[in-house]
């Protein structure tokens, strides 16, 4: 706890661009009373909060006589400040309070902190590693919310009108997309490094720099990181290597990803990788990049075998699970199904290979891009499609890399709520959340913006760096994601019948989200910015806006979120997806998500939920073929769920109260929550709530 | 009744094609309905259809089940006419 002197010593002329020193004095300072100096008050107000001279005299003194009168024994700096700052709310001077708050943690809550799991993220273990994650978080969201957004963005956000994601990591872009070429070309030279290794020349060098890299990356974004064509990039490194060798890659790419629980917070890094069995046409006539960073002379096209014989590698190794068998967390494989993979030798193989792995384990996302879309995908959905732009940078691979900045969610039901089922009154509260959620955007950009200012003496150096002459983080063509939830529940309240009970409503759930799309386009033009829609993964924010609602707007509210209202398990559907319990079989569902799908212009998904059941790879297959020719939908995953014994460590098919094998009653399960999958112990009351409620498509697919 | 749906944008080649096939039906008693996908309403009803080009002619019988629809491309008058009349 810091002492009075603290308050006294920050007086002293200090570099303040120096937070080491600042630190050190703070450290250095001594628990007593001994150096009680008013002035120092005085100073702290003018300083700080521009208060005047006169006015911070008169408050000092007040304080001065509070403390006196109280004979408090033990006065820490925290306490001055909150008694200066109720005398600042008693004179008027609001703003000057804020400019002068103290950012902390009541001790209580560091307590439960240390003791108990945060369950915001289940990508985040407990630990004491997540404890100084979780409390570094709660110290930046309250300086977010008072310096970086103004108080209509940030009580809009404590409202539950707008959901800003990552608070806590506000001094960082949102995530990152790249391909390994930037690594292959300029080896690992990282600002801060205390060492500059060349570009790889053997292939487990290669996965090395790679793993650094993605730690690296998450220390400077808060989400997912993601690699483009994965298996097609290392491919000229696996010239000559058997295919034992190639396999032993495979294994330690997925197990040096899936065991990083030893970085940032104690998370695993949130990593996708991008996968192909075929080249991609926008790679195939790029020349090779190989060992040492040097060009080949071969084109990328020239390497399919060795990149097919990966991506088979990988999804072998995805296919036996962990060491208990248990799916691989992370890292994430996105397979794209593009017009080319059906024109590729061995596509059925490849296909029936890969959905045997979602049969048996559910890890492979199957990503769809139909006619000419080109795209990266990461996160729980996220995609960047690929512009003209986009694809004169694959000529030089190592300039692709994508990020968005930030992602703004709106509470789609409170609309409903507020509008009482008058059309134009809910138009324009859409149009006034998106317009906030677009001062967010912009409020957050001019932050990061002058945190790079600072250059490679500021706290993101990295995406400074500019080795091949244009920074890391291309600003100009940064995404700025606004996300959606409760569409379902919105159409129920304004139209009387859910999304998933018939055309009219339907046509209403589009007309909802063409207005938010069209309304990206406005503030795109209008701001020489590019926001775009994604369905957020809203992993808590479904939770948190039911909760909100339910606490504001009761008597509605009751009748609309989902899940048990009595035990607090609830949540609203997420994005614009039909509720998790309807009963419609799974491609019609897929049918139906997918009509929203190219509106959503960042990226969408649709879960089909498996329960215990394992269909065939053929029938997976022969499913998967169905969403690609005949309908629009983005992206899809099948999810299996299972049992994990942590008396003997097997793993079960199914959601089971005890372990089959040994009786042990000490299980968990595991399914997916979101877009990854994860154990549901780690889950908020609101997934929770969903997970009872999915409808896991019994006896649909053959086996 | 028959109707059929028209689907244009601003800046599309061959919209003012298929407008004029729309005003030319409508003037022979056809149901039709324009949609301009630049729009909010014509958006939503574009995205229902599945519209991924313009212009887009989708002809529905009564029930709204789809009868034919040419995506990217604007078909014969007569055509049109023998859809709409079931002929």
């Amino acid at each position: 706890m810091g002492s009075l002197v603290e308050l006294k010593e920050r007086q002293a002329p200090v570099d303040v661009h120096e937070t080491t020193d600042m630190a050190l004095l703070v450290r250095t300072s001594s628990d007593n009373l001994a150096g009680w100096d008013r002035q120092k008050i005085v100073d702290a107000m003018v300083r700080e909060a521009d208060v005047p001279d006169d006015v911070a005299e008169r408050i000092s003194l007040d304080v001065e006589e509070t403390i006196v009168r109280a004979g408090i024994k033990f006065v820490t700096a925290p306490l001055i400040r909150e008694l200066v700052d109720a005398k600042l709310i008693e004179c008027g001077l609001e703003d000057a309070r804020k400019k002068h708050t103290r950012l902390g943690v009541p001790l209580y809550d560091v307590d439960q902190m240390i003791l108990h799991p945060n369950k915001e993220n289940a990508n985040v273990p407990h630990g004491p590693e997540a404890t100084n994650l979780t409390l570094a978080e709660g110290i930046k969201k309250e300086y977010a919310l008072l310096k970086v957004f103004t108080a209509d963005v940030g009580d809009a956000h404590m409202r539950g009108d707008i959901h800003l994601h990552d608070l806590g990591f506000i001094d960082r872009p949102y995530c990152s997309g790249q391909s390994l070429e930037y690594i292959k070309r300029f080896g690992l030279s990282l600002p801060n490094s205390l060492s500059i290794a060349k570009p790889a020349r053997q292939p487990e060098v290669l996965l090395a720099h790679m793993v650094k890299f993605a730690a690296a990356l998450q220390s400077h974004f808060a989400g997912a990181i993601g690699w483009d064509a994965v298996n097609l990039f290392f491919a000229p490194y696996l010239e000559g290597r058997s295919d034992r060798e190639v396999k032993q890659l495979a294994q330690m790419l997925i197990y040096e990803f899936s065991q990083q629980a030893v970085a940032r917070g104690g998370q695993a890094i949130f990593t996708d990788i991008n996968l192909y069995w075929e080249v991609p046409k926008h790679f195939e006539n790029v020349p090779a990049i190989g060992p040492g960073g040097e060009f080949t002379g071969k084109t990328y096209g020239e390497y399919e075998k060795e990149a097919q014989r990966f991506v088979w590698a990988l999804f072998d190794v995805y296919k036996e699970g962990d060491g208990t068998g248990r799916p691989f967390f992370f890292p994430k494989p996105l397979v794209h199904i593009t017009e080319k993979l059906f024109r590729t030798e061995g596509w059925q193989d490849f296909l029936h290979h890969i959905c045997d792995v979602a049969s048996e384990k559910g890890t492979t996302y199957f990503v769809f891009d139909r006619g000419e879309t080109a795209k990266i995908s990461e996160c729980c959905r996220l995609s960047f499609k690929l512009n003209a732009s986009d694809i004169e940078d694959a000529k030089s691979p190592w300039k692709m890399r994508f990020s968005a900045l930030q992602n703004v969610t709106v509470n789609l039901p409170r609309i409903g709520y507020r509008s009482k089922g008058n059309d134009t009154a809910l138009f324009n509260s859409l149009r006034a959340m998106m317009e906030l959620a677009v001062k967010a955007h912009l409020q957050k950009k001019y932050f990061i913006e002058s945190l790079l200012a600072l250059g490679d003496s500021g706290p993101l150096a990295l995406l400074t760096m500019a080795t091949d002459g244009a920074p890391y983080l291309r600003m100009h063509r940064a995404s700025y994601l606004i996300g959606m939830v409760g569409l379902n529940e919105l159409v129920k309240i304004h139209t009387g019948e859910g999304l998933q009970e018939s055309k009219r409503a339907i046509k209403f759930g589009l007309k909802v989200i063409s207005e938010m799309s069209l309304l990206c386009k406005k503030y795109s033009e209008m701001h020489d910015m590019h926001f775009v829609l994604e369905q957020t993964p809203a992993e808590s924010t479904a939770y948190r806006f039911a909760k909100l609602d339910l606490r504001d707007y009761r008597d509605h509210a009751q009748n609309f979120v989902r899940g048990d209202v009595a035990t607090g398990h609830i949540y609203y559907t997420n994005s614009t997806c039909l509720p998790v319990g309807s009963s419609e079989n799974p491609i019609e569902r897929v049918r139906t998500e997918g009509l929203f799908h190219p509106l959503i212009e960042a990226g969408s998904i649709t879960h089909i939920w498996l329960g215990e059941s394992k269909p065939a790879k053929e029938s997976l297959a022969n499913f998967v073929i169905k969403v690609f020719r005949e309908t629009q939908n983005d992206q899809i995953a099948f999810s299996p769920e299972f049992t994990n014994c942590l008396a003997c460590g097997r793993t079960v098919r199914g959601l089971q109260p005890a372990c089959p094998h040994c009786g042990s009653d000490k299980v968990d399960g595991i399914t997916r929550i979101t877009g990854y999958f994860t154990k549901i112990s780690s889950w908020n009351k609101g997934k929770i709530g969903e997970l009872r409620e999915r409808n896991k498509n019994k006896g649909f697919f053959a086996k | 009744m028959r109707t059929v749906k028209i689907f244009i944008k601003a800046g599309c080649s061959r919209c003012p094609q298929a407008k004029q096939a729309g005003a030319a039906l409508k003037d022979e008693g056809f149901s039709v309905a324009e949609f301009d996908v630049g729009t909010t309403d014509g958006l939503a009803e574009g995205a229902y259809y599945s519209v991924q080009a313009t212009p887009t002619v989708i002809i529905e019988d009564q029930d709204e089940t789809i009868i034919g629809d040419f995506r990217g491309d604007v078909p014969p008058m007569q055509t049109l006419r023998d859809m709409l009349t079931g002929s």
